[in-house]
């Protein structure tokens, strides 16, 4: 039963990544839910940082203008109104977000990120197996996105903590992300791009995925991978690095001290691996740390210990 | 949420899924007026597993022997809880006991088919028999019959098992469920199906979809909240054994903060995680009264000598969270003394921040490391 929850790898091959290319370069961004409080403030705020977000979409609210940006009732009509659009960030409602991301795959959008938290887990499902057949690239929900530091913000990390650099940051967190990204700033360690998977269940893309894609983006010379315990992410991805990424990866796990039974927020995946008895330990911190000390991965003490770590592994 | 095994047994007898003839009993009295015939097995109705081997389940052959089995029942903890409510039912003899299951798996991100002929209590020592099916696109009734298959089934109780499958399919999309387990599935000497106990999970965030299971949530007693956590309107404080009192946004900082405070030798009385900044709907003024809250719910606890702040995010702006600290201190110092508080904060105008709080004796720390070093020594301070 064992293979089940630590397989490296899903069962069925993954669909092929998409191009990483697509998302950091300035191409036009749409949102959905823009009228919704999140997205009327932070569609500003990727405006601001120089992200091209051309229009909106909320439904019964086509034809107004939210703070310069034009508003239409449907993806369709955006594109139809605007031109190409590549990339959408979603704001809508938790039990809204499948819908909305249907609609932008209908209309050819491939590049999807989802932040609003709470979305059910099978709706998920239900929108993984439209992604995987479109080749569209879900990052989310419950996430801050993405930032490539310097170019683009497609999502909420706030872009005072982040400087252009070469080191990729994946993580399943949010704020703990930004406390990362600004100990790497601090220690003189730019970043080529930073992304969180968010910390749900089903989460739209997996660790493995983006330690590909920043293993084969060029501007990425180092990962820098955070994790939480609960779930088992970061022991499939410990074991991915060992297996298929060169680049000097150094990980950090925030939880050490948090008592049995009192995860904080993200529940995780302890339940699928409890209930069907595939073992008690995954998710544990000691589960996570064997992980990355199998894999040879230095794992930080502290956020401000990873730019030391990353000194070593990149001058080795 | 977990449902108890009545009420999981409600939902499988809806979607037609077979279970014995069965009556809640709220106190032993209530068997004076069973309505269905001896032989009967009563069981307590707790959230906990394991209740069979330590005496939570008895069968029972006439109403004098079910009265005293039930009163030992209701005052029989199964680690640590006592059940509001037993389940009595017919005695049913099985001649062989399966597991089935459908869980959503985390690695493939795709709803999982579990199955085994060898069920019961140990199918954990035998979960070398467990088999699995990954329902990697829609669903359909082969998947079902792809397990009854490699579960070893053939003939009738191939077709009888996989029907049995597709409607705890059914419940598990239709109800937003994690969880939905039939153990054992009984097999009777006639060949016929029986759920015997069944276990089922709901999934929270879906919760606000489905009236019917929030209401029936909401009439059951939920299993005791840990002690150790203490709920506002929107927040809570979950309580630990030291005096730095901390506040945090999001889950994974949290998580780090404690782990720093601990590296540096000091000790968290509580934390409050005030969550993360996409919760939805969340206008930036729900943060601010998120971060009052928090601060009534860490100066309730009588064992704080020092609070740490550390917020992080760009929802609202550093000056703006120094500002409602500022005149959250300025309220409640009139009262009584509140205990020092040190406040971390990075980012853009952090300048403007300091000079805010310095007014209110708050130090400003950009360094999370720095704020914890300090905290660390302000708890010291003050137990000697």
């Amino acid at each position: 039963m064992s293979q089940v929850s630590l397989s490296p790898f899903p069962f069925r091959p993954s669909p092929p990544f998409p191009a990483f290319k697509d998302v950091s370069s300035d191409r036009q961004g749409l949102i959905q839910g823009l009228t919704e409080p999140l997205g009327m403030v932070y569609a500003p705020l990727m405006q601001a940082y120089g992200t091209a977000i051309v229009a909106g979409v909320s439904a019964g609210q086509g034809g107004k203008e939210i703070q310069g940006t034009p508003v239409f009732d449907m993806v369709e009509q955006a594109i139809a109104a605007v031109g190409s659009i590549q990339i959408s960030v979603i704001f809508v409602p938790p039990y809204a977000v499948l819908d909305a991301a249907l609609e932008a795959m209908a209309a050819g959008i491939r590049h999807l990120i989802l932040i609003t938290e709470g979305v059910p887990p099978l709706d998920m499902v239900h929108l993984l197996r439209r992604s995987e057949a479109t080749e569209t690239l879900v990052v989310g929900p419950s996430c801050p996105g993405i930032i490539v530091p310097g170019k683009i913000l497609l999502g909420t990390h706030p872009p005072d903590l982040y400087a252009p650099g070469s080191i990729g940051l994946v993580s399943r967190s949010g704020s703990l992300t930004y406390e990362v990204a600004q100990e790497l700033t601090q220690g003189g360690f730019g970043q080529s791009i930073a992304v969180s998977i968010g910390g749900d269940r089903i989460p739209g893309s997996s660790f493995q995925q983006w330690l590909q894609i920043l293993e084969e983006d060029d501007q990425t010379e180092a990962i820098v991978l955070v994790g939480e315990i609960g779930g088992e992410s970061e022991e499939m991805a410990a074991r991915y690095i060992a297996e298929a990424i060169d680049k000097p990866v150094v990980a950090y796990v925030a939880g050490r001290t948090t008592p049995k039974g009192q995860l904080i927020g993200h529940a995780g995946a302890i339940i699928s691996a409890r209930m069907a008895g595939m073992g008690a330990d995954v998710g544990t911190m000691t589960s996570k740390v064997t992980a990355f000390k199998r894999a040879k991965i230095p794992l930080a003490k502290s956020p401000s210990e990873i730019p030391l770590l990353l000194k070593r592994v990149m001058k080795a | 949420m977990d449902l108890l095994e009545y009420q999981a047994k409600d939902l499988f007898r809806q979607m037609g899924i077979p279970v014995l003839p069965s009556q809640q009993i709220a106190q032993p009295r209530d068997l004076k007026g069973l309505k269905i015939p001896y032989p009967v097995v009563l069981k307590s109705q707790v959230y906990k597993g394991g209740r069979g081997k330590v005496g939570g389940i008895k069968f029972v052959e006439n109403t004098i022997d079910a009265v005293a089995a039930a009163q030992a029942i209701f005052r029989l903890p199964i680690m640590g809880a006592y059940p509001e409510v037993l389940l009595a039912e017919t005695k049913y003899d099985a001649d062989r006991e399966f597991y089935l299951a459908i869980v959503l798996d985390t690695s493939t991100r795709r709803p999982l088919l579990l199955g085994s002929q060898y069920g019961g209590v140990d199918v954990e020592a035998k979960l070398e028999h467990m088999q699995q099916v990954i329902v990697d696109q829609e669903f359909s009734l082969f998947y079902a019959r792809r397990l009854a298959i490699k579960m070893g089934l053939t003939g009738e109780l191939l077709e009888a098992v996989s029907a049995i499958i597709a409607k705890m399919y059914s419940l598990f999309v239709q109800q937003d469920l994690n969880l939905i387990e039939i153990n054992p599935l009984a097999i009777g000497a006639d060949g016929h199906l029986m759920a015997l106990d069944g276990k089922v999970v709901i999934d929270d965030a879906a919760l606000g979809r489905h009236a019917d299971l929030a209401a029936l949530v909401a009439t059951t007693p939920q299993p005791v909240e840990n002690p150790r956590e203490v709920y506002s309107e929107q927040l809570k404080r979950v309580q630990l054994n030291g005096h730095i009192g901390v506040l945090c946004n999001g889950a994974g900082l949290t998580m780090a903060t404690l782990d720093l405070i601990q590296s540096a030798k000091g000790k968290s009385a509580c934390f409050v995680d005030l969550g993360g900044e996409y919760r939805h709907p969340c206008p930036p003024s729900t943060l601010q009264e998120r971060l009052e809250q928090g601060l009534d719910l860490i100066l309730q606890d009588k064992s704080v000598r020092v609070i740490l702040i550390n917020l992080l995010g760009s929802i609202i702006s550093n000056p703006q969270v120094a500002e409602v600290i500022a005149s959250y201190l300025s309220r409640r110092n009139r009262n009584w003394r509140l205990p020092p508080m040190v406040v971390r904060l990075v980012g853009d105008r952090l300048e403007e921040a300091s000079a805010l709080l310095a007014q209110a004796n708050v130090p400003v720390v950009p360094s999370l490391d720095d704020a914890i070093a300090k905290c660390v020594i302000l708890a010291q301070a003050k137990s000697a």
